[in-house]
């Protein structure tokens, strides 16, 4: 069955997929903290702040219609947030634009405030991880000590998602082609819970199949990974390069606008 | 429930960041006892199954149009026991965050903390408090429902808490307390019975799943999961009571900071070293310029000129900015155009 690859454009190559896991999981930490950390922004400093994750995108060959839509699909929560703001909010502002001056509430500033740091900060996310193939961003992790447990627990679940995405989608199918009309709602929950439950047994079948056969390849819970991981040139020249722009951003660029 | 990073401060997010890291660390360390190496791939697949039953949505009823589906952290506490249950649910959030870009990054802390540390352990141990041992159906039913409802409200109650120390919070803190509460009450009485459903399908199909053949099952003794419920409950009243008197409701409190006004009386002075700790650090950064709030009509005048310079910068920048992105993305058109050309 079909379902969108969220992570499809990792397997492409670039610079930006080239780089280390770490240096790139660090530098978009870090990035995102600044973002957050700045208080009712005005729309230049995170334009400002957009030019970086954008750049990268656009360099890394991520078409930019799969990136907008995405953020649209993941929006919703982030926009009854924002749009709560101009309800609670009414303390009247007069705001400046260019040629503009408009009257307007402080609610909906702080609305397109929220809505401007959602969409940077995922820009910058979206960036990480379609340039970044999981399996080594877990090698990455695994290297900055994160539990063991963890990590093998994060390889299997990325694994066997889209597995049983599928199955849970092939037993929908088959609801959808049974059922004719609402059956009512104990009727529906039963379904449900044998829906899951089947899916569980036949989850946990799966995993034991899965278990012998690693087993029998000496899979004795650690996880082994052939790609490489060393701090290259390449990744110490990315990490500067990012260091300097956001301090230039943080120091310079932001009073510009105070 | 997914936390966005807009929600939290940096200095909240960065100390739930390391409860959780310290709090998944140890939880990690006690599974590995539990769990052995060839149970791994179990719990994997099982972190699978949770997105996938995620997917299976119902009907609800009185409301149509409106589906529920499972959450999945209380059966997956029932059946693997708390700890593997908790790592489980960490890496669900961990790939629903990385991978689906469901909830921040910066707030990945609250999330595993509100989705995956509290119910885990939370449900269990209520359901084991209410079914353990003993296996008459009407008390596991009242345990898989109580323990998803107290699980999931004690996860909701936490999100508008860990906003307001954050100091975000523009919706008063007690009307967005009610509405979390409000939603994940219904949220869990129905994550309570799909568990109830599932349960009891599995006893009839697979008695063996539910019996415990699978690891992590640990015994609680009733008296310490009563005293540990009592102490979570203080500490919470105590966190909570001390919020909702630090804080001033949503307006008072935009009030309330802003340093970018000096002649700005606030009507509500903060005595609170936390908020102020956070003020301070907030008042490093720059703060919006051409933002002002019309006082008078006096003092509207006054500002009318310093404001339209702002204006103009303001303008400049995203101006600037959006030139150059277009700059980036023209260069970057051409140059890919050139490159099949050469291969």
């Amino acid at each position: 069955m079909h379902h969108a690859y969220i992570d499809k454009f990792a397997y492409q190559d670039s610079f930006f997929h080239r780089l280390d896991g770490r240096v790139k999981l660090i530098v978009v930490l870090v990035f995102t903290a600044l973002v957050i950390a700045l208080p009712r922004t005005s729309p230049a400093i995170l334009a400002c702040y957009a030019i970086g994750p954008f750049a990268v995108l656009v360099w890394a060959g991520i078409p930019l219609r799969f990136v907008f839509k995405h953020i649209l699909v993941i929006s919703p929560f982030v926009l009854v947030l924002a749009l709560s703001c101009p309800l609670y909010d009414r303390t009247p502002v007069t705001v400046a634009f260019g040629p503009l001056i408009w009257q307007t509430s402080l609610g909906w500033m702080r609305c397109f405030t929220i809505l401007g740091k959602f969409v940077v900060t995922m820009l910058a996310l979206i960036a990480l991880v379609s340039t970044t193939r999981f399996n080594d961003l877990l090698a990455g992790l695994q290297r900055l000590h994160l539990p063991k447990l963890l990590i093998i627990q994060l390889g299997f679940l990325y694994r066997y998602i889209f597995i049983l995405i599928d199955r849970a989608q092939h037993i929908l199918l088959a609801r959808a082609g049974r059922r004719l009309r609402n059956l009512g709602f104990k009727t529906e929950l039963q379904i449900a819970g044998a829906m899951l439950g089947s899916l569980l047994i036949r989850s946990i079948d799966n995993a034991e199949h899965i278990n012998i056969a690693m087993q029998a390849r000496g899979f004795d819970g650690t996880w082994h990974s052939l790609s490489r991981l060393k701090i290259r040139t390449a990744d110490l020249l990315f990490a500067a390069a990012s260091v300097g722009l956001m301090l230039a951003l943080n120091f310079f660029i932001t009073p510009l606008f105070r | 429930m997914h936390m966005a990073n807009e929600l939290l401060s940096v200095p909240v997010a960065a100390g739930t960041l390391a409860i959780a890291a310290a709090g998944l660390g140890l939880v990690c360390r006690k599974a590995r006892r539990v769990v052995t190496s060839d149970k791994l791939a179990l719990m994997g697949v099982l972190g699978a199954f949770v997105f996938a039953g995620q997917m299976v949505n119902f009907q609800l009823p009185a409301m149509p149009g409106t589906s529920g589906h499972m959450v999945g952290a209380v059966l997956l506490a029932i059946i693997l026991g708390p700890h593997a249950a908790a790592v489980v649910m960490s890496s669900v959030i961990i790939i629903q965050c990385l991978i689906f870009q469901d909830g921040g990054l910066l707030a990945l802390g609250c999330n595993i903390i509100n989705m995956a540390l509290v119910p885990s352990y939370l449900g269990y141990a209520l359901y084991s408090l209410v079914a353990a041992g003993k296996s008459g159906a009407l008390r596991s039913c009242v345990g898989a429902v109580l323990a998803s409802v107290i699980a999931l409200e004690a996860g909701a109650l936490l999100v508008p808490a860990e906003a307001a120390l954050s100091g975000v919070l523009v919706v008063p803190f007690s009307h967005f307390l009610i509405t979390m509460l409000g939603v994940h009450l219904l949220v869990g009485l129905i994550e309570g019975l799909i568990t109830v459903a599932v349960l009891g399908y599995l006893q009839q199909v697979r008695p063996d799943v539910v019996l415990g053949r699978l690891p992590g099952r640990i015994r609680l003794s009733r008296k310490a999961v009563l005293a540990t419920m009592a102490v979570f409950t203080v500490v919470i009243a105590a966190g909570l009571s001390l919020i909702a008197s630090g804080l001033p409701d949503g307006l008072e409190w935009s009030y309330a900071e802003r340093p970018d006004q000096p002649g700005f009386h606030p009507i509500v002075s903060n005595e609170d070293s936390r908020v102020a700790g956070i003020d301070d650090f907030q008042s490093k950064y720059s703060l919006l310029p051409d933002y002002s709030v019309r006082t008078s009509k006096l003092g509207q005048l006054l500002q009318q000129e310093s404001q339209t310079a702002a204006g103009w910068t303001s303008f400049a920048g995203v101006a600037g900015s959006l030139l150059t992105m277009a700059l980036i993305w023209l260069v970057a058109r051409i140059l890919r155009k050139r490159q099949p050309q050469k291969a």
